[in-house]
């Protein structure tokens, strides 16, 4: 039964990213305007008719998204044509090569930082549920959570990046430069981005722990007079933590898109940057790679999440092969 | 559970705010003071209550004040109409694929699996390129933006509110009083109207407060993208043009990051009251 519930969920999800890469085919072909003037307006007759080649508009959609996808899984992204418009450019893997580790770190360090503060936090709600502490930081993160990452960046960009001076307010510095600036330049992003998140995971940590403290196991290691933290710790929060692994997991494949302004506002010229530059100049070519990697992304992530939840959690498979 | 006749003060506030938003979106233009597009040549990034501006002006001389209220119009306009036409076909196409089941439901379902597989904030930035205009040097030309805006939003959200409706009416259709009325004889088009419809428009209430909400917030990113409504047209857009300026003048940036928060955040408040409302009623059936 598992086996096939797996195997089922994998043709699925073929199936999907099949049909999802068409469709961005289907859209990258109904934006407007002419491609070849847009993204080489002054490149010779021969340079353009290459273009049109490469866009395949000589050939109908079916013949153009194979051999798109040809190029996709050999690891030939297509170009993205320089503003000059003479039929330069760069090739879109290279500007993945500096921008996917950084959106990648982005990622971690926000899921990361969500998931260290939001434990004990969660646990401490948990433990004194229905007090006024609980009722205090309950309201107040569920307030916060409603600011939107970028209206919160900008506001921590002016407290701690130009009253107090402690970090830069714009651009990405590599670990190579030395792992504080890296750190202090990654900060303000991150925080921004994780709020909403802490709020989410201690929310629901919150209710897995006061599931797991109501368990006959617990008022049996209360009776033989264990601490209460080692209790906490020990015996209520592992049972309680795979809601929160789960949707640590499925919010990982939604931070790429959530990434898009945040990235913007810091100037960190991540994936979401090129991403959103690509739409806004037309890069045919680049647009159609770049969504492909993100929706790929994306459900890879989800399938992952689905998988492991039912080895995290045991009952989850129990119940598939009952 | 003490205040249970008083309504919490969180929604009373959540409300307070949402009717000055309202009033400023329905009758902003009449009210007296300078208009946003009026630009005061003498007083650029000026500071809170100075020169005659009560929330100062930002660095083009434009009234702040002004602004807010000029973008109450678009911003909320733009996402209620938004989550609004998505609620009516969405809700429409969820309805009918749980209700017919069969190669209908199978089509919607992939069509909204499809959909959701790509993070919205990406599929929507596709949207706009392909309703913007044909010639990237002229962004004037072609749909004016707030249609754009409207027909992207629109099409992104419908999925989500598709497949709630959808769910919903599944836990609705096998119910007996659905029993009943197919066994007496009703037509199809009369149970869905008099016994699904009614059911199945409240779980899509507290979710659609919620999607107003953040089409506001997307709405602001977009305009820090360059995509949104241009030169203040906007919440989102004021923040965007002044936001190179937080060093020199933080008011002309953070105030209206501010409005943008206190809305989403009244709109989060309302969806939660709905919710809890609707669950209440749920559970004591």
């Amino acid at each position: 039964m598992k086996f096939k519930s797996v195997a089922v969920t994998t043709i699925q999800f073929v199936i999907v990213l099949f049909l999802v890469t068409f469709g961005i085919t289907l859209l990258v072909r109904l934006l407007p305007g002419d491609p070849v003037s847009t993204l080489m307006p002054f490149a010779t007759e021969e340079t353009r008719l290459e273009l049109s080649k490469e866009l395949g508009l000589d050939a109908n959609i079916f013949q153009y998204y194979f051999s798109w996808l040809g190029d996709f899984v050999t690891g030939d992204l297509g170009t993205y044509y320089a503003s000059t418009g003479d039929g330069g450019g760069v090739a879109v893997t290279e500007m993945l090569a500096v921008a996917i580790p950084r959106t990648l770190l982005l990622m971690i360090y926000v899921i990361g930082f969500s998931l260290l503060v939001s434990i004990p936090i969660g646990i401490l709600l948990a433990y004194r549920a229905g007090s006024r502490l609980d009722n205090v930081i309950s309201n107040t993160m569920f307030t916060i959570s409603a600011v939107p990452a970028f209206a919160l960046g900008l506001g921590l960009a002016f407290v701690f990046g130009v009253k107090l001076n402690w970090v830069p307010v714009l651009g990405y510095e590599p670990i190579s430069q030395g792992i504080g600036k890296h750190i202090k330049s990654m900060a303000l992003p991150t925080v921004s981005l994780a709020i909403g998140y802490i709020a989410t995971f201690s929310r629901l940590l919150r209710v897995d722990t006061i599931a797991t403290l109501r368990e006959d196991f617990v008022t049996m290691a209360s009776s033989k007079g264990l601490s209460n933290s080692w209790i906490l710790w020990r015996h209520v929060f592992r049972p309680s933590s795979s809601g929160i692994l789960t949707v640590a997991g499925l919010n990982m494949a939604g931070l790429i898109g959530g990434s898009v302004f945040i990235e913007t506002v810091f100037a960190l010229n991540g994936f979401g940057n090129l991403l959103a530059v690509s739409i806004a100049t037309r890069q045919y070519l680049a647009i159609q790679s770049l969504v492909a990697i993100v929706a790929i992304a994306f459900l890879v992530f989800n399938l992952i999440t689905d998988l492991l939840y039912a080895v995290v959690d045991p009952r989850v498979a129990s119940h598939r092969g009952a | 559970m003490e205040h249970k006749n008083r309504p919490p003060l969180g929604l009373i506030l959540s409300g307070a705010w949402g009717v000055i938003c309202l009033f400023s979106a329905i009758f902003g233009n009449f009210l007296p003071g300078p208009k946003w597009d009026d630009y005061d040549y003498e007083n650029f990034s000026s500071p809170m209550f100075t020169d005659g501006h009560f929330l100062g002006t930002d660095t083009d001389g434009s009234d702040i004040l002004a602004g807010l209220i000029h973008g109450a119009r678009t911003s909320l306009g733009v996402s209620i109409l938004s989550i609004t036409i998505s609620l009516v076909i969405g809700g429409s196409l969820g309805i009918l694929a749980a209700y017919r089941r069969g190669w209908i439901d199978r089509v919607l379902s992939m069509l909204f699996n499809v959909m959701l597989s790509v993070p919205n904030i990406v599929l929507v930035l596709v949207f706009i390129a392909i309703f913007s205009s044909p010639d990237i040097s002229d962004p004037s030309a072609g749909l004016p933006k707030w249609i754009v805006l409207i027909a992207s939003f629109t099409l992104i959200v419908i999925p989500f509110l598709g497949r709630i409706a959808r769910s919903s009416t599944l836990s609705w259709t096998g119910r007996e009083f659905v029993l009943v009325a197919e066994s007496i004889g009703m037509t199809r088009r009369s149970i869905l109207l008099t016994h699904i419809v009614p059911n199945v428009v409240p779980s899509l209430i507290s979710i659609y407060c919620l999607g107003a909400g953040l089409l506001i917030v997307v709405e602001g990113g977009l305009s820090v993208l360059g995509l949104g409504f241009d030169s203040g047209g906007s919440w989102g857009s004021m923040l965007a043009k002044n936001r190179n300026e937080l060093a020199f003048s933080p008011h002309t940036t953070l105030i209206p990051a501010t409005v943008i928060a206190l809305t989403v955040m009244s709109l989060n408040y309302f969806a939660d009251y709905l919710r809890l409302r609707i669950d209440g009623r749920e559970s004591r059936i």
